[in-house]
Parts: C-alpha cells; structure tokens; sequence
C-alpha cells in the first residue's frame, strides 16, 4: 500500500494538487488522524499532499487583543506561546491537555479542527472563545464560525476544494474569565468522557454580562449549551442559579454510549462538569 | 448488531407496500446507492457508497427479497456486500413490517446487521449514527415517491 506524498510550498500549490487528484488526495500536517486511520485501512488515498512547508499556514500573531494561530502549528506550540497564554491562559491550558508531549509536537490545530472527533478538547474551548476558521479554495476566502464548523462525527462544514488556513479568535470583553474542564475517568491521556469550556463575565452589578458554554464528548460535534447560557445572561450567578442552569444541558446535548460511558452517565457528567466550571468561574 | 427503526410514511398501507418490495424502486430511495440490477427471482446485485467523515466505503454486493407475507405486512430482505478496497464484509438481514396508521402507514425495520474487517474500526456508536441517518431520509424519499 503506498502513496505519494507532495510537499507544496504555496496554498494556491496545494489547492492545485486537490484540484488535480480530487477524492484521491488527502491533506495531512501532523499527520496524527491520518495515520491511524491508514494503517487501520480506512484510508486509502493515491496521494497525499502535506502542508507543513507552506509557511503562510504557520505561526501565531495577536494583534488589538485578537489572536490568529496558522492551521500548521502544533499543539506543543500554541501550548507554549506567549501570544496565546496573553490572550486567555485557559487556552494554554486546553492544549496542554491535550493526549501526551509527543502527540501534542505533532498534531496540528488545522488538523484537530478538520478531523471534527467530537471527543477533541480544542473545539469547546474555541467555540466558548467564539473563535472562526479562515478557509481558502480557488474561488476565494471565507470565514466560519467555529460552532458552524462541525456537521457531524468527523465531518466539517468545510468544501472538498478547500484548505483549513487559520484560527481567529476575537479580542475578548475586559474581565472575561475562562475555563476548560475534561473530565477523565480511566487515564490522563484519554480523550474525555465529557469536557466544558465556559468563558463569562460580570456586569458592574455583578449579573452575567455575557457567557458561553460549549462541550466535548456530547453529541456527534463539539455543542453550544445554549440553554445553559440563556438561564445565566442576566441572572445573578449564585450557586442556585448556577444548579438550575447546568441541569437545563439535558436540551442542549446529544451523547451517545461508547467505552468513555453511556448516554445516560455523560447526560449525569456534563451536568456535573458544566456546574463546576461555571462555579469555577464566579468565584 | 441489532438496530431497530420506526418511520411514519403519509401514505397508505397498500401503496407503500408495494413500493418497499420493489427493491429496485425501494433501492433509489436509500442515499448512496447506484444501480441495482436482477441478479435472479426476487434477487439484485448492488452497490451503495457510505461516507463516513473522510472514509468513503464502497460496499458491492447482494440483495434478495426473502419473504413476503402482504396480508401481515411483513417482508424480509438479506444483503450481502463487501468493500473489496478498503476490506471488510456487511452481511444484514432486515424485517420490514407495514402497520396501519389511518391515512398513513408505519414502516418498521429491525435489522441484524454483522460488520467484519476493517469497517468494524469504526464501532457501534458512529455506525449506529449512520444506519440511522440512512433510514431517516429512506423513509423521507418513500414518502416523498408516493406523494
């Protein structure tokens, strides 16, 4: 079984070979989803075009409280940037998290986002940031909201003639507060049995201004609670009101059983994990 | 695995029944699968196309009609098929049953279906997903036909 493999320099390079080899190609960066579903035998593509040479699909830049992060930086990088963990540490934190040291010196953002596992911890934590992907084919550029971007288990919104290229993620109010929560129950390097990521933040009276909460691990894609959010907007967070929000995640999630647990115990997890990040969050 | 669906159809028992045991006409109403030729009394050869996120399965293969029974509203069918490219075998024996529902009909399918080789990575929830998503939009089109 044997493929070639093409190292374009530019975008518009790469976007020719997809043209050319069509259902035939496959993108790959870190090459991490790659590889387990080829040796698995689920993935059998004649050519394989790899992204990491194009520097314009690199390097991360904040600029007015927004930071951009290129498709091809790994996860060890954002890890450790300075621009990212000046933007939000729970961002730092959320790629930390991430599976192992030598998983995360490998896999790529660009290719986490595009690989839509449900389980994945950097979606949530992007989509509570309220963070867009820029993506690029020959007819032009378009940006997608990240919460936009999953349709369904390993399957995005984006088109076959486009290339992933960057992450926004916009400048945050003054005084958001942030988190990431996954909770893992057999090792430290699993993917979650459920995970929330919430940011928030108070008015002057202390009501919630503003708040996002999405999940990992509930449903075919990465989840908006929007739910969650419209019992907190404006409320006072107290831990009773706090309670009553989490409990209402039963309408915003879909889990299904796999080994990381059944239904039912993920609908019980995310309750759980959705009220203490959010009491983590107010205090 | 056993997978069981249930489906309202607008319309009545009668003229659903004869659509679904029309393999052929049945066969254009399920998303993914090209033509499908007699192979035989009451047998076809088929070939539907999955794709699951980046993995597309070509599954290649035979469908016969097993039983009818019109009067109970009951047909079973059996596939047979292979993906020769990937590896992996999908062997399903499926029992449709009609209920009357006044002007609309129930359509109920229980499925056993075996997975074997390379398919089977996927597991059960993800395949689960997609049996089900393929049954929605079967009985979408069944009653989109008989319109």
């Amino acid at each position: 079984m044997t493929y070639d493999y093409h190292e374009p320099e530019t975008v518009a390079a790469a976007l020719d070979l997809l043209a050319r080899y069509g259902e035939d190609a496959h993108f790959v960066a870190g090459a991490t989803a790659f590889t387990l579903l080829w040796r698995q035998g689920l993935l059998r593509p004649g050519h394989v075009i790899g992204l990491r040479r194009i520097a314009a699909l690199g390097g991360i830049t904040s600029a007015g409280g927004a930071l951009a992060i290129g498709a091809t930086v790994t996860h060890r990088a954002i890890e450790r940037s300075a621009e990212v963990a000046g933007y939000c540490p729970a961002l730092t934190r959320t790629f930390a998290s991430v599976a192992t040291v030598r998983v995360r010196n490998q896999a790529t953002l660009g290719g986490n986002l595009a690989h839509a596992d449900p389980a994945q911890d950097p979606p949530p934590m992007l989509i509570a940031l309220g963070a867009e992907v820029v993506a690029k084919s020959a007819a032009g550029e378009r940006t997608i909201p990240l919460d936009e971007l999953f349709v369904d288990v390993f399957t995005t919104s984006l088109r076959a003639d486009e290339i992933l290229t960057s992450v926004r993620c916009p400048a945050l109010a003054k005084g958001t507060r942030a988190t990431y929560l996954k909770f893992l129950p057999r090792t430290a390097d699993d993917y979650a049995t459920v995970s929330v990521a919430a940011t928030l933040r108070f008015a002057e009276d202390r009501r919630v201004a503003g708040v996002r909460v999405a999940l990992g691990g509930c449903g075919p894609t990465p989840l908006r609670a929007r739910s969650v959010e419209a019992a907190l907007q404006g409320a006072w967070p107290d831990p009773r009101r706090i309670a009553d929000a989490a409990a209402r995640i039963d309408a915003d999630i879909a889990p299904f059983d796999d080994v990381r647990g059944s239904a039912a115990y993920k609908r019980d997890m995310a309750r759980v994990w959705t009220e203490r990040a959010l009491t983590e969050l107010v205090s | 695995m056993k997978l069981s669906h249930t489906a309202l159809v607008r319309a009545p028992r009668a003229r659903v029944w004869k659509l679904v045991t029309d393999v052929p006409a049945a066969a254009r109403c399920v998303p993914g699968v090209a033509a499908v030729t007699p192979s035989g009394t009451g047998k076809y050869k088929g070939s539907l196309l999955v794709q699951l996120g980046p993995v597309r399965l070509v599954l290649d293969g035979d469908v016969a009609l097993t039983a009818t029974d019109e009067a109970a509203g009951k047909a079973s069918v059996r596939a047979d098929a292979k993906d020769s490219r990937l590896g992996g075998t999908v062997r399903a024996t499926m029992d449709l049953a009609l209920v009357d529902r006044g002007e609309d009909t129930e359509l109920r399918i229980t499925s056993d279906v075996q997975i074997a080789g390379r398919i089977g990575e996927f597991g059960q929830p993800v395949i689960q997903r997609k049996a089900d998503q393929l049954m929605t939009q079967f009985a979408e089109c069944l009653a989109r036909t008989l319109a």
